[in-house]
């Protein structure tokens, strides 16, 4: 038996983010905040997995405790548990301050399997990017610090055994067809499948079903590595553009119009 | 005044609807006042041209397609025109939990009313003050929206007081008629009414009404007893009835609608989709039955069979447009969707079960379901619905190219409650022995389904449209009603003549005879022309025979 884990984050229900001019960070609008749709799929690919040749699947995710809602939700299609890493010193991360904290919940998730005897992680599956980030960077991140091979973008899984995953990835320009071998980590794009709703039955192990919520010490987090303070990355200002909007009318005939273009690209050049 | 223009070559557009019939018209208008219809009636009046009005010629059974005259465009009226609240308590303070009242032009159609409505971005200017005041609380209460939900979203709301639209959400909310209460009317005269529920009552089966200009119309209702059922087949009446309600529905025959006034209700807190399969009809119909009794919080149930899945199958893998669909299980052989609108997670989970354990006793699984509660698994299965009728119009059309005499029929026929076993033997049945191929779908919460007949050519075509008849017949011994929800229309006529039968056929012409007797709104729409108009008081008891209709 195959054991996946899946990571997943809460994301805003609204792509049409506000800033608030003084505070400088996201206005809540006081809708709640749903699975990344990525991360959506990330679930679908384990569960289909999960169907197809035996696993368990557990979601993961870091963030407020609301979040365990999410994560109810992923046990209803599909996941057999739910962690959620919801502690005030997690707060204020970057992605690698996060893809630290992941790892370390899933080295505990780990252990627990090791000392279950029912074997270790065979395939992490992030979704591509979170839409509130875009950053696209926890799937690769994740990989390094759990030393997993890491297949980004995967659009189609064509095969998977036990041992490997045959899976085609979005390039600029095309696909490119790439055989894993296990353990690995891939991230997936939105339209790699879709996903499923729950059934009644799902609903009721959804609310039944167990997720557990682990602070920075029961992961063992090594304090400076995490938060604000793992986080190199520190956001100076956040804004919304203005947006610069003008048109410069062409006239003349056909060919005067083309001369016309033709002298404004190299003007831009 | 409003320029009367030719129907030239330009305006071609508006000699159809989405029946798919075409008409023919001399001249068109596009009014943007009141004023102006009263003046265009006025002058179409004296010159006799009869008069064809159109909202967003959504229509299916034709209502909007001329046959012949003027055609009367309101497609320009399109302003809201002030909120009032529906409760206020004694100290003069809204509430914002209750109804709100908007009063709209006929033109506004409905996506954008909706998106308005949401968007909380209503065109306020020019109100008054009660009317801004209403609208601040609106915009601080609860969201609020409008609940009849006729599929095709542009419709114009004229157009579906006109002919009572309905929808997925009647089940719960009942039809328009249930959310108007009050309506402005230009007589084909150019007279003017203001209805308001409550104040223009019939004694009995008659009604006075007063114009604003002062005159007098008396109207005579007729005497058949409505079906215990969705309808939208003829006049409404009932005894001490409203004037408002014999508006609602008249399919342009009795008048224009120039104002309505719309009930918009606190949206639930909780809305859950429930998509339930089943391996067998009888099992869907049987959950059908014992969900109505069991469930509280059920707003819509509809109904997909076996052969409408199988058409979503093929699109699925043909077309990458439909890629999106949800994949559906082998041995899912029929579906039906409940939604449950609920004020608090906890009800709507109650209510979860509670459907699960009907599912289950009526030959479903709960494994076989789909639950949406979240906003995109709301809009998948929206997807999902609305792409059944929209893949089976792909297959005629595609049909059509071979040969173009052939259309969809569609059905549009319900009965009471007790009957909806039977009428889905009937259907059953009659399919198989004309061996004709079909796709059913609808409000089977309501026992009103719409039966697609698909024609491979033009005896299929035929056998169907005779079977449409035999159905006619066999629903109104049932005891239901010819349309539900598309108004009768041209397409139509026939059938409602089976419904009510000649006698009482002649006491609906009387009350158009009394509200038009110029005789130039709506011609062709309820009566075929050639039969008006018919003499007023010539209905007595004499007169031809009934067909299975009821009496009051
Ligand atoms: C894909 C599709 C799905 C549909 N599904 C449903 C459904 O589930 N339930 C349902 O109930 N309906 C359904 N309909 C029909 C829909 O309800 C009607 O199309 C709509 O109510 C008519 O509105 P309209 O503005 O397009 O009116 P039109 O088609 O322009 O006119 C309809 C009738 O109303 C009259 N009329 C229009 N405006 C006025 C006015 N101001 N005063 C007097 N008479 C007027 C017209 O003369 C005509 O008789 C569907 C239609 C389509 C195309």
């Amino acid at each position: 038996m195959m054991n996946v884990m899946v990571c997943v984050k809460a994301v805003p229900s609204t792509t049409e983010v506000k800033m608030d001019p003084v505070t400088k960070t996201i206005v809540r609008d006081g809708r709640q905040s749903v699975i990344n749709p990525f991360d959506a799929s990330a679930l679908e690919v384990a569960v289909r997995i999960k169907e197809r040749l035996g696993a368990t699947v557990g979601v993961m995710s870091m963030g407020i405790p609301d979040t365990q809602r999410i994560l109810r939700d992923c046990l209803a299609r599909g996941a057999d548990f739910g962690v959620l890493l919801s502690d005030r010193p997690f707060a204020g991360a970057d992605t690698l301050a996060t893809s630290y904290a992941l790892m370390r919940g899933i080295d505990k998730v780990r252990a627990r399997w090791a000392e279950q005897g029912s074997g270790d992680l065979s395939l992490v599956v992030c979704g591509k990017m979170a839409v509130d980030g875009d950053t696209a960077q926890i799937g690769p991140e994740l990989a390094r610090q759990l030393g997993f091979a890491c297949v980004t973008s995967v659009c189609e899984v064509l095969e998977a055994t036990e041992g490997a995953l045959r899976v085609l990835r979005e390039v600029d320009g095309g696909h490119e067809e790439v055989r894993v071998s296990l353990p690995a980590l891939i991230t997936v794009t939105k339209d790699v499948c879709n996903p499923r709703m729950p059934s009644i039955t799902g609903v009721r192990f959804g609310m039944q079903g167990p997720v557990d919520v682990w602070g920075a010490a029961d992961v063992g987090a090594d304090p400076g590595r995490i938060g604000l303070t793992g986080s190199p990355t520190q956001v100076v200002r956040s804004f919304t553009p203005e947006r610069a909007s003008g048109s410069t009318p062409i006239e003349g005939d056909a060919h005067e119009q083309a001369r016309a273009i033709v002298d404004m690209i190299k003007e831009m050049a | 005044m409003v320029e009367i223009k030719p129907l030239s070559a330009d305006y071609e557009e508006y000699l159809r609807d989405e029946s798919r019939t075409v008409g023919s018209a001399q001249s068109i208008s596009f009014p943007r006042t009141e004023q102006e219809v009263r003046e265009v009636l006025s002058q179409m009046s004296d010159a006799g041209v009869p008069v064809t009005v159109q909202g967003g010629r959504t229509g299916l059974a034709a209502g909007a397609v001329p046959d012949g005259g003027h055609v009367l465009n309101l497609s320009k009226m399109t302003r809201c025109v002030g909120l009032s609240p529906a409760r206020v308590d004694e100290s003069g303070a809204i509430d914002p939990d209750g109804a709100f009242l908007l009063t709209v032009e006929p033109g506004v159609v409905l996506s954008q009313l909706r998106k308005d409505i949401e968007d909380k971005n209503v065109d306020v200017r020019g109100w008054d003050e009660a009317s801004l005041a209403a609208w601040r609380a609106l915009c601080d209460a609860r969201e609020h929206f409008f609940p009849t939900d006729p599929t095709e979203t542009s419709a114009t709301i004229g157009g579906m007081a006109a002919c009572n639209a309905s929808g997925a959400r009647s089940y719960g909310y009942g039809p328009m008629r249930s959310h108007v209460t009050a309506l402005r009317v230009v007589l084909s005269d150019g007279q003017t009414l203001a209805l308001r529920r409550g104040q223009a009552v019939a004694r009995g089966t008659s009604l006075d009404l007063v114009t604003e200009q002062g005159g007098r119309v008396h109207v005579d209702l007729p005497t058949y007893e409505m079906p215990r059922t969705k309808n939208a087949s003829g006049y409404f009446c009932a005894p001490d009835m409203d004037a408002v309600d014999l508006f609602i529905g008249s399919d342009s025959t009795l008048g224009v609608i120039t104002q309505v006034e719309l009930e918009l209700v606190a949206l639930p807190r909780v809305i859950w989709g429930v998509s339930c399969f089943f391996a067998d009809e009888s099992h869907a119909v049987e959950f059908t039955r014992s969900a109505r009794a069991a469930l509280r919080d059920a707003k819509a149930i509809e109904y997909f069979d076996a052969d409408a899945l199988d058409i979503l199958r093929a699109q699925r893998r043909a077309s990458t447009a439909f890629a999106a669909l949800p994949e559906l299980r082998d041995d899912a052989r029929a579906c039906v969707y409940v939604e449950l609108q609920c004020e608090a997670e906890a009800e709507a989970t109650e209510e979860l079960w509670k459907l699960g354990d009907v599912l289950t006793s009526s030959g479903g699984s709960e494994d076989a379901t789909w639950v949406a509660r979240t906003a995109v698994d709301r809009e998948t299965q929206r997807f999902f619905r609305h792409a059944v009728p929209e893949s089976v119009n792909m297959l005629i059309d595609e049909r059509r190219k071979s040969d173009p005499t052939i259309t969809k029929l569609g059905s549009d026929m319900s009965v009471p409650d007790e009957c909806l076993p039977a009428v889905m033997r009937m259907y059953r049945e009659t399919l198989a022995e004309q061996g004709l191929q079909s796709a059913m779908w609808g409000h089977i919460g309501n026992n009103h389904l719409h039966v697609n007949v698909l024609p491979r050519d033009a005896g299929d075509y035929a056998r169907g449209k005779e079977l449409f008849n035999r159905w006619a017949r066999s629903v109104t011994e049932m005891g239901g009603a010819v349309s539900a929800e598309h108004g009768v229309g041209k397409m139509k006529r026939d059938f409602l003549r089976t419904m009510y039968g000649e006698r009482h056929i002649r006491e609906m012409a009387r009350v158009k005879a009394q509200l038009d007797p110029a005789h130039i709104l709506g011609l062709g729409n309820l009566f075929p022309p050639d039969t008006l108009p018919l003499p007023v008081g010539s209905e007595a008891a004499g007169h031809a025979t009934d067909d299975g209709t009821r009496e009051a």
